[in-house]
């Protein structure tokens, strides 16, 4: 079963990164199971709370265990990328369910949130095999950076429409209300690398290569 | 000149008696910062002396300095000032609470908020950016905070932040808060609220708050120098609670809890805090695990996580699963800020049914306690609330003032037998303002008024209570010895002052934090060793006006003054210095404004004097020496030993005639009349107040 595992998540991991390579195209989240995540040194023990997102610097863990909804990642993200805060725009999303979680309910008090059980998730882009937000773009504008694995945002060819963020299924781009332009995740790991808990955390591909080479498997 | 940032630049005027609202310019308060400096200013000029906290006339100005909003660790705070009912002079005082509203109302796009007037009928303000408008709340009346909230986030959405009040403050208890985002409350306040028939606030924005403009790589690099090198845990104690490999001290009364195999139990899956040592920023967040802190060991399976405020990477409050809470018709999640945990724990008198004080009975009576309170909106006053009850319930006081009828209705057995169903019987009257028991909402000093509580009461050690501002001391002659007392002094509420107290339980030798105080205030005998205290000296005198002069700045640029300033850092490569520069840092990064630390203590001090000035304008005296800055009685007595004798090792007992020279030496610090303690006219010249001295002035009220 283990061995079944690792191997499976080794031949996930394997062609998400060719692809990456090859293609250009493209980084899907992947559900991490407890013992991978041992192999990849997170001390995590459950199986399904942590996704992991194969990115261009390395895999892109995200455990909402452990996170505090300090909105530090939204911060430091728009100070990076913009250089000032604002959590309206930010490429992580935390502010937005901090209170309830997805949505209202009438059981609130039991579900998501600081008004429920003190749970929120960290939502960011799933950075998309084929992605809804680029494929909706009327100007072209959205293309995939090789260089950073990410689908990116061309400022230049941006008219601001929306539609990318009313296409994408999560609403991950936001449109800036002061420069009208689209905003969304280009995997610069700000967030990760500010994350006070380690919530968000980005494994770098030498680390990923060295962990699975100690523990006796093959990985490239 | 480049743009100023970190201001919004905007201010609400809200008047509830005409209904009109106006947009004014923030900038001309800029000397006075944001939050308590507006606050007080704003009071000092606009509302007429006489006025009492529930009046019409009186002002409540909430608001936010320039670094709530922009990201700076543990600006998530709101500062909330107006006259306050708690006070035998109904003088003024600032409260504060943190959670999201302080910067939602950035993002919103406005610094401050001044309500004024009163309104006939129920009402709540909606924010959004810069629509603002009053909104009928009569379905809302009556209603606890949550209710209230989750009313109105069906209204504004569910990303809204929510200020309310809850029964408490709509009845004017005395001991009322206005609380956000379930548990950030700000104490004392709420019957203002209530006075002027204004239920909540709600804000959205979606605005950014701006930092100087190309100050985005500085700012990323200032805020891992601090992460990295001189934030620590929760009251910025900077040592592990326990030995660990890569820490040279320990201190057990640290908040740095974090170590192996402690877990936040209740995540899913667990997270184990581990060890995180300085220098590791993606640890900072686990470091203080409050839940055992304040609840022993049996809070660690009941922990979800660490929450706080927006911003705050310490994270000071505990979320825990307590289903426990269901047979009182509450949900199974229990949160508090600090002290809530504390004073239903201190209202059960008799212990608890286990008899254990850190048992599984004594977690769910204060998760439960504290619930309650939030909800209803009732502030425990520093734990005062709790020793109040104590006090009347086994003096016989209630048995004497209560109606027979109403004594005989209490569940009684409830508290004798520690089960915590008793909290329900507690908060629930006094918040409805039922009966003659409810009058313990009143505060300490109205409540003498009511119940003539004799002498003993006032000078009882355990009680707490500063004469004759009567408010519960915070951190005083046991923390610091003069320098502590003379903090206290100072206010018109609990001093709420953590800036000598984290510096004193910082968890370090004392060697070093003597060394420390020598750079700071110029001699190392600014600090003494805890409970070896020596005379008085003009070190502790700078050590004093320092500590209240970053409290009044942090109130007003805003920062958490629990974990602020950073006079001690957890990194042995620093050789455990902190950096006092850093708030100047951050501010001229999120300002654009070049400022030194030495100016920033300056608008700190203009701060803290016109906090003096609009005092004296409030009980119309100058001599604050004998009409303000009583020291109680207990400071000079110890309570244990009858014997002891003043600067012996062992005691905190204090001198009287030590203690008048420290008033004077702080006057004399501040430049204020060494008689009277009021400030001069040179001296508010030189803090450019020349309008304030005009004022006192002309009501006789400026030291000749
Ligand atoms: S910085 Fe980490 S802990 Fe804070 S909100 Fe973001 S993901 Fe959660
Ligand atoms: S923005 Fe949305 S649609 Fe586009 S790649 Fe990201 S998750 Fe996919
Ligand atoms: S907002 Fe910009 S990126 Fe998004 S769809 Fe419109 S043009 Fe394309």
């Amino acid at each position: 079963m283990f061995e079944r595992e690792i191997e499976d998540f080794l031949e996930k991991l394997r062609t998400r990164r060719e692809f990456l390579k090859v293609s250009g195209k493209g980084i899907v989240g992947i559900t991490v199971t407890a013992s991978v995540l041992n192999l990849l040194g997170c001390s995590n023990p459950d199986v399904g709370s942590a996704s992991a997102f194969v990115t261009a610097k390395g895999i892109l863990i995200a455990e909402r265990n452990k996170c505090t909804g300090c909105q530090r990642c939204e911060m430091v993200c728009t100070v990076a990328n913009d250089g000032k805060v604002h959590p309206l725009i930010s490429r992580i999303k935390i502010s937005r369910n901090f209170n309830y979680g997805d949505e209202i309910t009438d059981n609130y008090r039991n579900e998501d949130g600081y008004f429920g059980n003190f749970l929120m998730t960290p939502e960011t882009c799933k950075q998309c095999k084929e992605p809804k937000c680029a494929e909706s773009c009327p100007a072209d504008a959205i293309s995939l950076n090789e260089k950073l694995g990410a689908w990116t945002v061309d400022k230049d060819k941006c008219v601001g429409c929306g539609a990318c963020a009313a296409a994408c299924p999560w609403h991950m781009p936001t449109i800036d209300p002061e420069s009208k332009k689209s905003t969304k995740c280009i995997l610069c790991g700000a967030c990760a690398e500010n994350c006070i808990t380690g919530a968000l955390k980005i494994i770098p591909w030498e680390e990923v290569a060295a962990m699975f080479t100690r523990k006796g498997y093959r990985f490239s | 000149m480049s743009k100023i940032t970190g201001w919004t630049g905007k201010m609400l005027r809200v008047n509830l008696t005409t209904g009109s609202i106006a947009v004014e310019d923030t900038m001309k308060y800029k000397d006075f910062i944001g939050g308590a400096g507006i606050g007080y200013k704003v009071i000092f000029d606009e509302v007429p002396q006489g006025t009492k906290a529930f009046d019409e006339a009186n002002k409540i100005v909430i608001g936010v300095g320039p670094f709530t909003g922009t990201g700076v660790p543990c600006s998530g705070r709101t500062n909330i000032t107006s006259l306050a009912p708690t006070n035998p002079y109904n003088a003024i005082t600032d409260s504060h609470m943190g959670g999201n509203f302080g910067a939602f109302l950035k993002f919103a796009g406005w610094d401050a908020i001044i309500v004024e007037g009163a309104s006939k009928t129920p009402v709540w303000l909606r924010i959004e950016d810069d629509k603002v408008s009053i909104e009928d709340a009569s379905n809302l009346w009556g209603k606890g905070v949550i209710d209230t909230t989750h009313e109105l986030n069906n209204v504004m959405g569910k990303e809204a932040c929510i200020a309310s009040i809850g029964q408490a403050g709509e009845n004017l208890v005395h001991l009322s808060s206005i609380v956000n985002s379930v548990n950030h409350s700000a104490g004392g306040h709420g019957g203002v609220f209530g006075s002027k028939k204004l239920k909540a606030i709600g804000v959205r924005g979606t605005q950014a708050v701006h930092i100087a403009e190309g100050k985005g790589q500085e700012w990323l690099k200032l805020n891992e120098y601090m992460l990295k090198d001189i934030i620590g845990a929760n009251n910025q104690h900077v040592v592990p609670s326990t030995p660990q490999p890569w820490a040279e001290y320990h201190d057990k009364g640290s908040r740095w809890t974090a170590q192996t195999a402690l877990f936040w139990g209740a995540a899913e899956p667990k997270v184990e805090t581990g060890e995180c040592p300085a220098g590791d920023k993606n640890k900072v967040g686990l470091r203080t695990q409050k839940a055992i802190f304040d609840l022993g060991p049996v809070a660690e399976a009941r922990t979800i996580k660490m929450g706080g405020c927006h911003s705050c990477p310490i994270r000071c409050q505990s979320n825990l699963k307590v289903p426990e809470l269901e047979k009182y018709g509450l949900s199974g999640y229990a949160t508090s800020t600090c002290i809530g945990f504390i004073n239903p724990g201190t209202v059960m008198v008799n212990g608890f049914s286990d008899g254990e004080k850190q048992g599984e009975v004594a977690l769910i009576a204060k998760s439960l306690g504290s619930r309650l309170a939030d909800d209803y909106g009732i502030w425990s006053n520093y734990g005062q609330l709790g020793r109040d009850f104590k006090y009347s319930y086994q003096s016989g006081k209630l048995k004497e003032v209560l109606p027979k009828e109403e004594y005989d209705s209490i569940p009684w057995d409830l508290v004798e037998s520690g089960d915590p169903g008793f909290l329900v019987e507690f908060y629930r009257r006094i918040a409805l303002k039922e009966g003659e028991f409810s009058k313990l909402g009143l505060g300490p000093y109205w409540l003498d008024k009511e119940w003539n509580l004799g002498k003993e009461y006032w000078t009882g050690y355990g009680n707490n209570v500063w004469s004759k501002m009567a408010f519960p001391k915070h951190h005083s002659n046991e923390a610091g010895a003069q320098v502590g007392v003379l903090v206290n002094v100072m206010f018109n509420r609990d001093a709420n002052s953590h800036t000598h107290m984290n510096m004193i339980g910082a968890g370090l030798p004392i060697e070093i934090l003597k060394e420390v105080a020598g750079e700071v205030w110029g001699s190392p005998d600014a600090l003494d060793a805890p409970n070896d205290y020596t005379p008085m000296n003009e070190y502790k005198a700078k050590f004093a006006k320092w500590s209240l002069d970053r409290n009044f700045l942090h109130d007003s640029i805003t920062l958490c003054n629990w974990v602020w300033p950073m006079t001690v850092s957890p990194s042995k490569s620093r050789n455990y210095r902190g950096d006092t520069a850093l708030e100047a840092k951050f501010f001229s990064l999120a300002t654009g404004i070049e400022t030194s630390e030495k100016e920033l203590d300056l608008a700190a001090e203009r701060i803290a004097t016109m906090h003096r000035a609009a005092t004296i304008k409030e009980m119309e005296t100058i001599d604050m020496r004998n009409e303000h800055d009583i020291i109680p009685e207990w400071v000079f007595i110890d309570s244990k030993n009858p014997d002891a004798k003043p600067f012996t090792p062992g005691t905190v007992m204090l001198d009287r005639e030590d203690m008048q020279l420290a008033l004077t030496m702080l006057y004399k610090e501040y430049g204020w009349d060494e008689k009277t303690g009021a400030p001069t006219r040179a001296t508010l010249e030189r803090l450019n107040l020349k309008d304030v001295a005009d004022e006192l002035e002309k009501l006789n009220l400026l030291p000749k």
